[in-house]
């Protein structure tokens, strides 16, 4: 993997972004508090966290679906307050337009645009080919494996050209097989498409596997509890002693971090640490 | 050419329910026939078996009525299905229309849905007096009937299935670039047709008793005229006829209705 020396400053940041949501009884439920992050120009950066842990609304603030309670994202220096073609989304179910081939869904996003088909029928073709689905061109939805969506809503995504792409566990209905293939064909994508990829993930083997940065984030309220730089090849190999040593450490960590259902309050949070 | 076990599986259940279909309609008749076969049972001057009234369609060349005012079988046929027809046709798209607009604006939606509820439960057939004032003995007066039956329905259904519409397919849009106009075209208008056109087909039935009421009590042609023609002559046979037609018809276009929205509007969001 590259080391993250090579990367420019950030694309995508935020300070002190907090998100609350309504609760019971009128009282509002910190979701998220105090997160500051940045995510490097042509990096690849995992978000790990539990299920509910407000990782998918992280990634909604930082793409401008949702406003912040309070703080600010910023894009490209800019503070970004709605959305914008340039960020990317792809979620964890593919959203893909039953009505529509998987030509017409990757070509959807120039077609709504307003763009003539002969205008960008070339490129169409040219990320069917990158994706392995010029022979499912013509197929719906309905009609293919549940990987196939997740490569046309990938590739629907990537062929706008977004300077960022945001993926929401986009393999977590996946099974292992399927998911593992998918995760290099998403590294391959990343590497000749020089795309900025933020990927939320509770899956730690994922989020090591895939980020050249990971943030762990933490239970009730969301914030972040380590910071981890991978930037040496071992932790490209699954099986490799420090990967699994890496995967341990997460792992408890993210158990550590779970609420304690007597007290209902989050268990002490361990300090950042950072590996490279 | 290959069938898979799919589509072997599929076309042994059509097959089957086609046979089974034929089968309890052929029991029908031949339970009616038996009891009709007693020319002293009173039951066989009210109705009449088929092997009664089928014939007089070709004693009488296929014509139903009196004189000048005389029409095909066919003309009767298909002069309903017209009406029939043009009212699901304009209420389908005046539905979808309206349903979009009144969804821009939540204020609409708090205004006009209401007014919609109230008109929607009125039975068609309550309309014939006033369209046969407003439109007088005409075409008009049974597509407007049909229209009436239906617009209301299709109005609420369509406001309630963009309502459906999963966040994340128009945030895709949004996040695509797409303009409000092209994510309504592109995105909405898609999304509801099928669910609103299987509410059209179920409202079919409701469209198709009232333009026979409509013939029934106003207009002079038709297939509810056939079966009226019958009662003023006192003729059964041409009564039973006029039902059996109706149902016939009523049933392929149902039929057709489902074939339409098999290819035409498959999905399902």
């Amino acid at each position: 993997m590259e080391g993250l020396g090579q990367v420019e400053l950030p694309i995508l940041s935020c300070q002190n972004l907090c998100k609350s949501f309504p609760g019971n009884q009128k009282q509002e439920k910190l979701v998220l508090a105090n997160i500051n992050l940045a995510v490097p120009k042509g990096s690849f950066v995992t978000i790990l966290g539990q299920s509910g842990g407000g990782k998918s609304t992280l990634l909604k603030l930082l793409g401008g679906f949702l406003p912040p309670s309070s703080g600010r994202v910023f894009f490209d220096g800019q503070p970004l307050t709605q959305i914008t073609p340039k960020i990317g989304m792809v979620f964890q179910d593919h959203n893909l337009y039953p009505w529509m081939t998987v030509e017409q869904n990757i070509g959807f996003g120039f077609k709504i645009r307003g763009d003539k088909p002969g205008t960008y029928q070339h490129l169409v073709h040219e990320i069917l080919d990158t994706v392995g689905l010029s022979q499912s061109r013509k197929l719906y939805p309905h009609q293919l494996s549940g990987g196939m969506r997740q490569r046309v809503a990938i590739a629907r995504s990537v062929v706008v050209k977004p300077e960022v792409l945001l993926l929401d566990e986009p393999f977590s209905a996946l099974d292992v097989q399927l998911r593992r293939r998918l995760q290099d064909f998403l590294l391959t994508l990343w590497k000749e498409m020089h795309i900025t990829m933020v990927l939320v993930t509770h899956n730690v083997e994922e989020a090591i596997l895939l980020g050249q940065k990971l943030i762990v984030v933490g239970n009730q309220p969301g914030q972040i509890i380590e910071e981890v730089v991978i930037s040496e090849p071992q932790y490209g190999d699954r099986y490799h002693p420090d990967f699994l040593q890496l995967q341990r450490h997460l792992e408890s960590l993210l158990d550590s971090n779970l609420i304690d259902p007597v007290q209902a309050k989050p268990l002490p949070i361990s300090n950042g640490k950072a590996i490279s | 050419m290959s069938i898979t076990v799919n589509q072997w599986q599929k076309w042994q259940k059509s097959s089957l329910s086609l046979i089974c279909g034929i089968c309890s309609c052929l029991l029908l008749v031949a339970v009616w026939e038996w009891v009709g076969s007693d020319p002293i049972n009173p039951i066989t001057q009210v109705l009449p078996p088929p092997s009664k009234f089928v014939p007089v369609l070709f004693e009488s060349d296929f014509k139903i009525g009196l004189g000048s005012q005389s029409s095909t079988i066919y003309q009767s046929v298909f002069v309903t299905l017209l009406r029939v027809f043009a009212g699901m046709t304009i209420a389908f798209v005046a539905a979808i229309f309206c349903g979009m607009l009144i969804s821009l604006s939540e204020w609409s939606e708090l205004f006009i849905l209401p007014i919609l509820g109230l008109i929607a439960p009125i039975a068609p057939i309550a309309w014939v007096p006033l369209a046969l004032v407003v439109f007088g003995i005409s075409n008009l007066t049974a597509i407007f009937i049909v229209f009436m039956g239906v617009f209301f329905t299709l109005t609420i259904a369509t406001v309630a299935e963009i309502k459906r519409i999963p966040e994340n397919l128009l945030i895709t849009a949004r996040n695509l670039a797409g303009s409000r106009f092209n994510i309504w075209r592109m995105v909405v208008m898609p999304a509801v047709l099928p669910s609103v056109f299987t509410l059209l087909r179920l409202n079919f039935i409701a469209a198709w008793m009232a333009v026979l009421a409509a013939e029934m009590t106003g207009l002079r042609d038709g297939l509810g005229a056939v079966v009226m023609t019958g009662r003023n002559l006192f003729n059964s046979n041409l009564i039973l006829l006029g039902i059996c037609i109706i149902g016939i018809t009523g049933f392929a276009v149902d039929r057709l209705l489902l074939l339409i929205q098999r290819r035409f509007f498959w999905w399902r969001v």
